[in-house]
């Protein structure tokens, strides 16, 4: 399900955390929010869930305005994954994708399950690959698995929107590639739409149809990775020095990062153009930097 | 999965049935055992004869003894009991804190404040209204300071909580300090401790209409408990309205405790040890912890109240002594155990 | 730690020591009877050790300034003529009987609770005589031992003893009477003290126990779980010196906390009340007959109630006198 964000701004005790956000996700992507930190990432997506309103501006999911929906409606709509991992959480995985389910529960206080939730939260494993966790103790999983099993509680709950506050934090490599895959493969064919706040601008690049960039609560590029991800775009934003190629394998943008200009002296060959603070030239290492700069 | 499933199931029945006997066999023989030489058959038939049933005829001190000393005790045992239980596991998993009590939140403190209060004005009567009503009062004042610089986290409500509970406790030892003559000590310490000697029918609806009432919103509220368990986004994000669930359930605890404390004073240990006990034979999703640690927290009060008035016959011990005591070496083994838990 | 902070504890740890120092000195007593007596010469008998509840004490001359707490010491001093020699007493359970209000008229009472150490040290008194042990404690007149360093003599009533080997098991009232056999003789009244005895001795052998020895209850407060007299203390004492068979007698303890049930399955012919300014025999009353259990004793029924001043219930002077109104209220209840 497309959302809609029109002039979104958030502030906390007169601290401005978002201001006049403004984008259109499309339906069916998967969308990667980036910037640093403090950038408002987290706080866009809990607005985007409903978990709070907007001090000005709307949030559309769909065709709703998501800070008036009921709670529980909005929970049928949109799943959110955080990103901390939850110490002394003494559930089975089959507990905590059942979980998904509440905000599908009738009855008074939703105390009555429908028929279907164990049939749901079983299909929601199996779409993950962890069907054979389902008896473990989620708190002896790794932290891979642990995300696993959280998608298939988001997906339990049959939402339309996923949103998810970076889900590859504190993985392994495999891992944080699996992920991706995975948010991948469940979004587009079901409708699903996805969006993930990502530190990794290499996974963002290599996994999202589109990414929206955060600098300082605005929003200052959207579209893309190809088009957002520029040097000179990643530099203002994060500080560092950056350099896309084409990946070896299938041709998606990958970013190299080196050191700005303005750090200390460092042994390593800096790119001599701009630094002024060059080290003495004694070492080989230097002797060669030089060298390739000649050649450039 | 199916057949693990409904086997699980089945093993959940048999415990709750289980325990639900075992509550009817520890009332049955706490309502047949005490310092007076009282028969089975006298036990029947004073109950059958008040309950209007055709029966056996019994005199009117061994009916007196059975029908308003120990009934109502055994009763309000069982009721206080299963409601300490339900209170612990609520606040355990609200607060996301394993050592949480029904009375982290000042409760206990603020009810033995009234009570002492009105036992040293000799206003003994009014014991149980002032013990309810000075639970509500440190439930106030603890929620008022937790609010104090910004929104009330469980962390805010439990270090508050602590706060208010020492000065409610530094003012009921001031009271006993400065007032307390002869032996008055005794009837205080013998309430700070907790006990139910003095339970009535009048406690008995007390503490049963609090626990059907509280009780039966906490367990329908069971998966609400559930959400919590990955903390308030994300139960935000499953549709749970957060603020109003945590206040409503809080509030309701309050309600249970604070009627609970007034009728028998602040027994300890049963809403701290009964949650971790049941968690361990039913895991932790509430809508099978609930209603089973409910029906054990009444079967040990039940059991420790037995036990504290025949151990030392004709003496009788507060029960808060005995849960204690028995407390202690289960809460040990159960921290041996916990060494596979997320707790540990 | 900064140096600000190391300055600011160093001159707290001075201050402290130096304040120490200063208040250990304080509380010297002024020359008291050991100078007296060394004075007027040697006082005959004296000096007297005895061994006190496990403390020995040491009286080198009579006490001329004696301070009292509770009231079974107190009036026993009266009655042996000493009210001069007191200087103070406090934490008195009840009025005085009639027959010492005059010797007590011109008391000195200093506080209606356990007092401080400094207030009883204001007194400048020789010798603390103390009803209950635990009234020599650190927050109450002070530790035995700390008087004892400041030449003050204390005195334990051997009756309240609870240490192990002087716990009176049971207590009788030749017990009572050694107590003021021992109070004559240190302070140096011992005719006094033999006459008060063979007074109570008569008084007592004069008492005709009730007949038929009927059991009784001694109801001492409580209303959850009652505080009733149990097997060796002064309420067991009383009713048996009153020909009463106490529904406790086989309790092995001064005083017990019990539950209402043994007391309705023996439903007792007669309740005794301890009527007490904090805890009157008419709230006693009431509780007997709102408690749905209890309200259905014979002697609730029928209001069988003896009812006892609380200071006449401790081992003391007048336990005799309490015991002689024990019978005569019952008699009076057998007549309706």
């Amino acid at each position: 399900m497309g959302v809609i964000l029109d002039s979104v701004s958030f502030a906390i005790d007169g601290q401005a955390i978002l201001s006049t956000v403004s984008a259109r996700i499309p339906d069916g992507a998967v969308v990667g929010l980036l910037g640093p930190n403090g950038a408002g990432k987290s706080t866009l997506l809990r607005l985007i869930a409903g978990i709070e309103a907007p001090d000005a501006g709307t949030i559309r999911v769909g065709d709703s305005d998501v800070a008036a929906l009921p709670r529980r409606d909005a929970a049928r709509l949109i799943a959110l994954l955080e990103q901390n991992a939850s110490p002394g959480v003494d559930l089975s995985v089959e507990q905590v994708v059942l979980l998904g389910r509440i905000p599908h529960r009738t009855g008074v206080l939703g105390s009555f399950g429908g028929p279907d939730d164990q049939r749901v939260a079983a299909e929601a494993l199996a779409s993950v690959g962890a069907e054979s966790l389902a008896d473990r103790a989620w708190h002896t999983l790794s932290g891979g698995q642990q995300q696993r099993v959280q998608i298939a509680r988001a997906l339990a709950q049959q939402p339309a929107l996923l949103l998810l506050d970076e889900p590859t934090n504190h993985l392994d490599v495999s891992a944080q590639l699996s992920l991706m895959s995975l948010v991948r493969h469940q979004v587009g064919p079901a409708g699903l739409t996805a969006i993930a706040a990502l530190h990794d601008l290499n996974l963002a690049a290599a996994y999202c149809d589109h990414v929206l960039l955060l600098n300082a609560g605005r929003l200052v590029a959207a579209g893309p990775p190809r088009e957002v991800l520029q040097p000179s775009t990643i530099s203002d934003v994060y500080g560092v020095e950056a350099d896309v190629i084409p990946h070896p394998r299938d041709g998606h943008p990958v970013i190299v990062f080196s050191e700005p200009a303005a750090y200390f002296p460092s042994p390593f060959p800096a790119r001599a153009a701009k630094s002024s603070l060059r080290p003495p030239d004694t070492d080989s290492m230097t002797a060669r930097a030089s060298r390739t700069e000649d050649e450039t | 999965m199916r057949q693990r499933r409904n086997a699980r199931r089945a093993g959940y029945a048999g415990w709750l049935a289980g325990a639900i006997g075992g509550l009817l066999v520890a009332c049955a023989v706490a309502v047949t055992i005490g310092p007076a030489d009282v028969s089975l058959a006298e036990v029947v038939a004073s109950i059958t004869t008040h309950l209007g049933l055709p029966g056996g005829e019994v005199d009117v001190l061994t009916d007196s003894i059975v029908w308003q000393l120990r009934l109502p005790r055994v009763l309000t045992a069982a009721a206080v009991g299963a409601g300490l239980a339900l209170s612990g596991a609520v606040m355990q998993s609200i607060t996301r804190n394993p050592l949480a009590d029904p009375y982290l939140l000042g409760l206990s403190s603020g009810a033995s404040l009234g009570a002492v209060c009105v036992v040293i004005l000799g206003l003994s009567f009014a014991l149980p209204a002032a013990a309810f009503l000075g639970a509500l009062a440190a439930l106030f004042a603890t929620l008022s300071i937790a609010r104090v610089g910004g929104a009330i986290t469980p962390a805010r409500a439990v270090l508050s909580g602590l706060a208010i509970a020492q000065l409610a406790a530094a003012g009921t030892s001031f009271i006993i300090f400065w007032s307390a003559k002869g032996d008055s000590y005794r009837e205080i310490l013998n309430w700070l401790l907790g006990s139910v000697a003095g339970a009535t029918w009048t406690s008995v609806a007390v503490s049963a209409s609090a626990l059907l009432l509280v009780g039966t919103f906490i367990v329908l509220a069971a998966t609400r408990l559930d959400a919590f368990a990955f903390g308030d986004t994300a139960a935000a994000s499953l549709g749970v309205n957060v603020n109003a669930t945590r206040w409503a359930l809080l509030g309701g605890v309050a309600l249970l405790t604070g009627a609970m404390v007034s009728v028998s004073g602040a027994i300890g240990f049963v809403g701290l040890i009964l949650p971790h006990l049941v968690r361990g034979l039913v895991g932790p999703g509430h809508r099978r912890l609930l209603p089973l640690v409910a029906v054990m927290g009444a079967i040990f009060l039940v059991t420790a109240d037995t036990v504290a008035r025949t151990l030392f016959d004709p003496r009788e011990l507060p029960v808060g002594i005995i849960t204690a005591f028995i407390g202690v070496p289960v809460f040990i083994l159960l921290i041996k155990r916990m060494r596979g838990s997320a707790w540990a | 730690m900064t140096r600000r902070h190391f300055a600011a504890l160093t001159a707290t740890a001075a201050s402290v020591l130096l304040l120490a120092a200063c208040a250990a000195p304080a509380a010297t007593p002024p020359a008291g009877p050991a100078a007296g007596a060394a004075k007027h010469g040697a006082t005959a008998g004296y000096p007297i050790e005895l061994d006190n509840c496990g403390t020995t004490v040491t009286v080198p001359a009579p006490p001329r300034r004696i301070v009292t707490i509770k009231s079974s010491t107190t009036e026993l001093l009266l009655a042996l003529g000493l009210s001069d020699r007191i200087v103070g007493t406090a934490f008195l359970d009840g009025p005085l009987p009639e027959e010492l209000a005059d010797e007590g008229a011109s008391l000195n009472v200093i506080s209606d609770f356990l007092p401080g150490q400094e207030a009883v040290l204001g007194l400048a008194p020789d010798f603390i005589y103390g009803g209950w042990e635990s009234n020599f404690t650190a927050d109450g007149v002070g530790e035995r031992d700390a008087l004892a360093a400041l030449n003050i003599r204390t005195y334990v009533s051997p009756a309240a003893c609870k240490g192990e080997g002087y716990v009176p098991d049971p207590l009788t009232f030749d017990t009572v009477f050694a107590e003021i056999q021992e109070a004559g003789a240190i302070f140096g009244v011992q005719d006094a003290a033999a006459e008060l005895v063979a007074d109570q001795r008569a008084s007592l052998d004069a008492l005709v126990p009730v007949t038929g020895a009927p059991t009784a209850l001694w109801y001492s407060s409580g209303t959850d779980s009652p505080y009733v007299g149990a097997g060796i203390g002064s309420p067991a004492m009383i009713m048996d010196a009153a020909g009463l068979t106490n529904i406790f007698a086989d309790v092995h303890d001064t005083w017990s906390s019990v539950g209402w049930e043994s007391i309705v399955a023996a439903d007792p012919h007669v309740i005794v009340l301890v009527d007490a300014t904090w805890n009157t025999a008419a709230s006693k009353m009431a509780t007997l007959e709102s408690n749905p259990a209890t309200r259905e004793l014979t002697a609730v029924k029928n209001k069988r109630y003896i009812v006892l001043p609380f200071a006449a219930t401790e081992a003391g002077i007048r336990n005799v006198e309490a015991t002689a109104s024990v019978i005569d209220q019952l008699a009076a209840l057998d007549q309706d």
